[in-house]
């Protein structure tokens, strides 16, 4: 008989990932209905209930669509580097799936004491992580080497090319990823995802208002790190076919598109852990930050809360999709390097500066002083992107030059 | 010597030569209309198409006068001074004029008719005629006469050209067409009780500038739009008319005289052009097949070449029969095959169809009583090995003289040919290559039964009865497992790449005297074996 | 083309005023031109649930649906064989086999005359073609089949759709007064 720990741990192990998955399927039909919707169509709505008449406004089409993928034919091009080939897709998934092994989906459930798991549960499957932070960003960088290996496995321009621009994309971004969660580390004093929670409840504002140049950093670099529009680059089918995975299928492919939403997903779960409190509601609603005991009620409660917004962030992410059109490549990387990586800077530094202004004020100079630094921010925030407005970092000709003699300008051409 | 100002431009005469205006403009590339014109018919001028100005330069002061009146310049020949104008308003209007009056009564039933497409009506009428309609009389469909058992007539459609009847007058010499009333009534008819019933009937339809005479074998067969064309060399008789094989999706549609003013000019016979129903005969042979015991399997080609090279390697004395219907280049590959492996292998030439008299018509065009295209280039090759010529008839001779292992015979004729006698000889060869498109007592005995291409699918060249040797390609492919003996031979001595008659050529060029002349690439009417042979030899040498 | 050709008229890019480069005003654009069409899908989605509900095809002589071939006042079949159909046929779905016809006053006839429905782009090009006026597309759309073979149509199957349809739709030159031609 295993020790109640390792039990819980599996039930937890078990609970994330087929939850996950469910979750990822529907959010593909989500995906599906917005695009219909902002395109002034219905979407899919006919697959119900199988074997029954029931549509139920489309919600069995995740199942049709999984069984779609499967029922594929499982095709490897005879040119691909087989093994490589294989183990892409594999990494991606794994990778996208461990990240979530230290991600707070709530705060915690009380059980009851003959369980022998003490008198709570954290909704965590790695409760407790020191280096929580460190271990989500250390995984999901892992999945550059799935879509690089996707890429250079396949053998084939295209998806060469996607590799490449992914490749460049994802680590041109994680400089701005980490220097806006610098801040919020800075803020909170600790790596731990639920800490930081905790700490925004404690100081009663959420990081999002707090520090809102890093949010505008963070936020962007995020959509960036989950290949979603408007920085879909790597696999833009206009230009691309199918970017790193256009030589998949059935299978394999899935595994990629699966990896590609539990992506969109953590990137929800971390803004929303990092700058909109987490489980936590404004005026108290959700509770004391350090509660030692909770009611049932209220854990389900803060659960929902999570739940709900990482929902609307996820939403966003989809308006976002059909609201903005695609970065140029130079432009992405114009925005990553010249916006963005200067900006996490600028934020990290006056943060840096305030909170050590204010740790040689005694006693940390109540709320008012809480105030003024929150304007302070505000203010550095309005002025670096009036900064940026003025520089125009973005905008490059790329027209051929003529002042230049022509043939010259013919072979640019 | 003269010089002759077309358009403003000049162009030089040589010494002796007699041209008309349409001949002179076609050098520089201007095309004057004409419907009653061919150059190998006499002048009548009748359709007035052709009409230009022409004038004289004077040599003193370089004053041009132009004629008042417009000439037909099929009839005009031209002389040094000349000047010729086809771009002034009145030759416009003139063309115009005339294109108008042609289809005044002229049925507009271009969708049915065979000749859209290449009819000179048409193409005269979008280059020259008025843009919209003036009459009022609607178009209507033709009536049609049977002129005889290859050519009918859609009377309304005819221009009245006279081309059908000056070429029975001409060419074949048969008198069967003519025109009956007058004037504006006149039309084409045949004597009655005489129809057009000539050898050389169906080239007035090739002639016939608008949709009147069509074949009947073509009728509504294809549109030509679809056809694309091949140049070829008609495997009927050892005249080696030059000819187009018109095919559509590997099917031939019809043949047609290609011009080649060494051997057929424009004309060519109908045994010839009807001569390719037998390529899409459904009694053809089509699956390589070899016998084990008393019965016959299927195989494919790679394996049954490989089986048939160590067969014929064990094997110690070789007979190889040549056909006449194979080219020079299939031949040669064959016979050095044969002596690849066997050194002292018999090469004998194959049947060679004969079938009545040499039949000549008044133009001098003549139908051969040799009913095979090669039996010339074939022999040279045979005898190049052999030594001496081995004909048909001597084989049953040298087959009873000695005994041999296996013998390869050849055949391609679009008919039944194999005498029983003979059959009965060959069958007692232990190993019989029969390479052949239709079933015979031979094929039936055969070790190794090989299905063989017809002319169409051929590429190679044929020597004709003047020793001209003409050089061709495949027109179409060949049915689902047919291979073209020249490809057979040549993966059966291993050479690189694909079989290219070309390239055989050249050795074969350099290694027989007779083909010395094909060393260089042969144009397309061919080239004279015969006379560049004896310009390259040393008088008294034997060719 | 060079790049001093006359003919090529360079134009420049509207310089970004201030709100444009803070980019804050075409993020909110963009935002809420998605929001207006999400409204516009929920109260009037353009989507035709077909089944249910009838597609409206607009005007019949403009639409492109079915082939039919149609008859002439004898009933017997308009065309002439002239290939013209075939020739403007983009997807090369039409194969005819001319042949002379066995009715005194018609010099030529189709003997077959099959279109691959499957094949076919419904572009119109035949009918616009037809000099006869015997191939038209017809306005029904519902087209379905359960194999391949079933939707090559031959030439009674073309006839009978023009049976069926001819109440509905007569000759397109009918409709259009124009007189057909013969």
């Amino acid at each position: 008989m295993p020790s109640p720990e390792i039990i819980l741990t599996i039930v937890k192990v078990a609970l994330m990932i087929g939850g996950l998955m469910t979750a990822a399927a529907y959010f593909v039909l989500l995906e599906r209905r917005v695009a219909a919707w902002t395109q002034d169509r219905i979407g899919p709505n006919r697959v119900g209930m199988p074997l029954t008449n029931w549509r139920l406004w489309g919600l069995g089409q995740p199942l049709a669509d999984g069984v779609k993928f499967i029922t594929k034919e499982e095709y490897t091009p005879a040119h691909v580097d087989k093994p490589l080939f294989i183990l892409a897709p594999i990494s991606i998934l794994v990778a996208a799936l461990a990240v979530f092994a230290a991600v707070p989906v709530g705060s915690y459930l009380p059980v009851p004491e003959s369980w022998g798991l003490g008198d709570k549960v954290d909704l965590v499957v790695a409760p407790h992580m020191d280096v929580g932070m460190l271990y989500v960003f250390a995984l999901s960088s892992v999945a550059v080497y799935g879509v690089v290996l996707g890429g250079w496995a396949s053998n084939n321009k295209y998806s060469f090319i996607g590799g490449l621009r992914s490749s460049a994309q994802l680590v041109a971004y994680e400089l701005p990823l980490g220097l806006g969660i610098l801040g919020v580390v800075l803020a909170a004093g600790s790596l731990d995802l639920e800490e930081i929670i905790r700490a925004q409840v404690r100081d009663g504002v959420w990081y999002a208002f707090a520090q809102p140049l890093g949010f505008i950093v963070f936020g962007v670099a995020a959509f960036a790190e989950a290949g979603r529009l408007p920085f879909d680059l790597p696999e833009c089918e206009q230009e691309l076919v199918g970017g790193y995975h256009t030589e998949y299928s059935s299978l394999k492919l899935l595994l990629f598109l699966v990896a590609e939403f539990l992506h969109m997903i953590l990137a929800s779960f971390l803004i929303v852990i990092l700058f909109f409190g987490g489980w936590s509601l404004p005026f108290g609603l959700t509770g004391a930050a350090d509660a030692e005991q909770l009611s049932l009620a209220m854990g389900i409660f803060r659960l929902l809360v999570m739940s709900g917004k990482v929902f609307l962030v996820i939403v966003f992410f989809m308006l976002a999709r059909w609201s903005w059109p695609r970065f140029r490549y130079d432009q992405l990387m114009a925005l990553a390097l010249k916006v963005m990586l200067p900006l996490g800077i600028l934020n990290l530094v006056s943060l840096a500066v305030f909170y050590e202004l204010r740790a040689n004020i005694t006693g940390g100079g109540g709320w008012g002083y809480e105030m003024l630094q929150l304007l302070a921010c505000w203010v550095v925030c309005g002025a670096a992107w009036l900064a940026v407005a003025y520089a125009r970092p973005l905008v490059a000709d790329n027209r051929p030059r003529r002042d230049i003699n022509s043939y010259r300008i013919d072979s640019q051409v | 010597m003269g010089t002759v100002i077309i358009d403003g431009q000049e162009v030089e005469l040589k010494d002796g030569e007699r041209l008309n205006c349409i001949q002179l403009a076609a050098r520089v590339q201007n095309d004057i209309p004409r419907y009653c014109w061919h150059p190998g018919l006499t002048v009548v001028a009748s359709c007035r198409m052709c009409l230009v100005q022409i004038g004289k330069k004077d040599p003193k002061t370089g004053e041009i006068s132009i004629t008042p009146k417009l000439v037909p310049g099929c009839q005009t020949l031209v002389s040094d001074g000349m000047v010729i104008v086809t771009t002034s308003d009145e030759v416009k209007n003139s063309r115009a004029m005339v294109e108008e009056d042609l289809l005044l009564r002229h049925p507009v039933d271009c969708p049915i008719c065979d000749k859209a497409g290449e009819c000179y009506l048409q193409d005269y009428h979008f280059q020259y005629g008025r843009d919209e309609r003036r009459a009022d009389i609607k178009p209507f469909t033709s009536r049609r006469r049977e002129m005889g058992d290859t050519i009918t007539l859609f009377v309304d459609r005819c221009v009245m050209c006279t081309r059908c009847v000056r070429f029975t007058r001409e060419i074949s010499g048969t008198n069967e067409m003519m025109i009956i009333d007058r004037g504006a009534r006149d039309e084409i008819d045949v004597f009655p009780g005489f129809p057009l019933a000539n050898k050389l009937s169906g080239n007035v339809a090739d002639i016939c500038p608008v949709g009147a005479l069509c074949d009947k074998e073509f009728l509504y067969e294809q549109r030509v739009w679809y056809m694309k064309s091949h140049d070829n060399v008609c495997a009927g008789c050892s005249t080696g008319c030059s000819i187009f094989v018109h095919e559509n999706q590997e099917r031939i549609y019809r043949l047609m005289p290609r011009e080649n003013q060494q051997i057929n000019q424009w004309w060519m016979c109908d045994d010839g052009r009807y001569g390719w129903k037998h390529v899409h005969d459904e009694q053809r042979v089509t699956t390589p097949r070899k016998r084990e015991g008393d019965t016959y399997t299927n195989i494919e080609w790679s394996p049954l070449l490989a089986g048939l090279d160590a067969t014929l390697k064990n094997a110690k004395r070789l007979a190889v029969v040549l056909s006449p219907m194979l080219t020079v280049e299939e031949a040669y590959l064959l016979a050095k095959y044969a002596r690849t492996i066997d050194e002292h292998a018999l090469i004998a030439v194959g049947y060679v169809p004969v079938e009545g008299e040499d039949e000549t018509f008044k133009s001098g065009f003549t139908i051969r009583a040799e009913k095979c295209p090669n039996r010339l280039g074939v022999s040279k090759v045979a005898s190049h090995f052999q030594g001496e010529l081995v004909a048909w008839s001597d084989l049953p001779a040298r087959l009873a003289s000695e005994t041999f292992d296996a013998l390869w015979l050849t055949g391609g004729y679009g008919h039944a040919w194999l005498a029983d006698d003979m059959a009965a000889t060959l069958v007692n060869i232990p190993t019989l290559i029969v390479q052949d498109m239709f079933t015979s007592a031979a094929y039936e005995a055969a070790t190794y039964q090989l299905p063989g291409a017809s002319f169409a699918e051929r590429e190679g060249s044929y020597v004709n009865h003047a020793d001209r040797l003409q050089s061709f390609q495949w027109a179409i492919r060949p049915p689902q497992g047919v291979q073209p003996e020249g490809r057979v031979y040549w993966q059966l001595l291993k050479l690189p790449g694909l079989y290219n008659g070309r390239r055989v050529m050249e050795d074969l060029a350099r290694e027989i005297v007779y083909f010395a002349a094909a060393q260089q690439p042969v144009p397309p009417t061919g080239v004279d074996l015969k006379v560049n042979l004896l310009a390259a030899q040393p008088a008294g040498a034997t060719v | 083309m060079r790049s001093d050709d006359p003919n090529i008229t360079w134009i420049k890019e509207p310089e970004l005023r201030l709100a444009g480069r803070m980019y804050l005003p075409l993020f909110a654009e963009g935002l809420a031109t998605t929001f207006r069409h999400m409204a516009k899908a929920i109260t009037n989605p353009v989507t035709v649930s077909y089944p249910e509900e009838e597609p409206d095809i607009g005007n019949p002589l403009i639409y492109r649906g079915v082939h039919r071939l149609n008859r002439d006042e004898q009933g017997r079949v308009r065309c002439v064989a002239c290939f013209m159909c075939a020739t403007a046929c983009p997807a090369y779905c039409i194969d005819i086999i001319g042949a002379e016809s066995p009715w005194p006053d018609r010099e030529k006839y189709p003997e077959s005359f099959t279109i691959d429905e499957l094949r076919c782009i419904y572009c119109g090009m035949c009918e616009e073609a037809c000099p006869v006026d015997a191939i038209e597309l017809t306005s029904l759309y519902n087209l379905t089949g359960r194999s391949r073979e079933e939707m090559i149509f031959d030439k009674e199957k073309l006839l009978s759709v023009y049976d069926v349809t001819k109440d509905q739709e007569p000759t397109k030159s009918t409709r259009m007064g124009v007189k057909a031609p013969s």
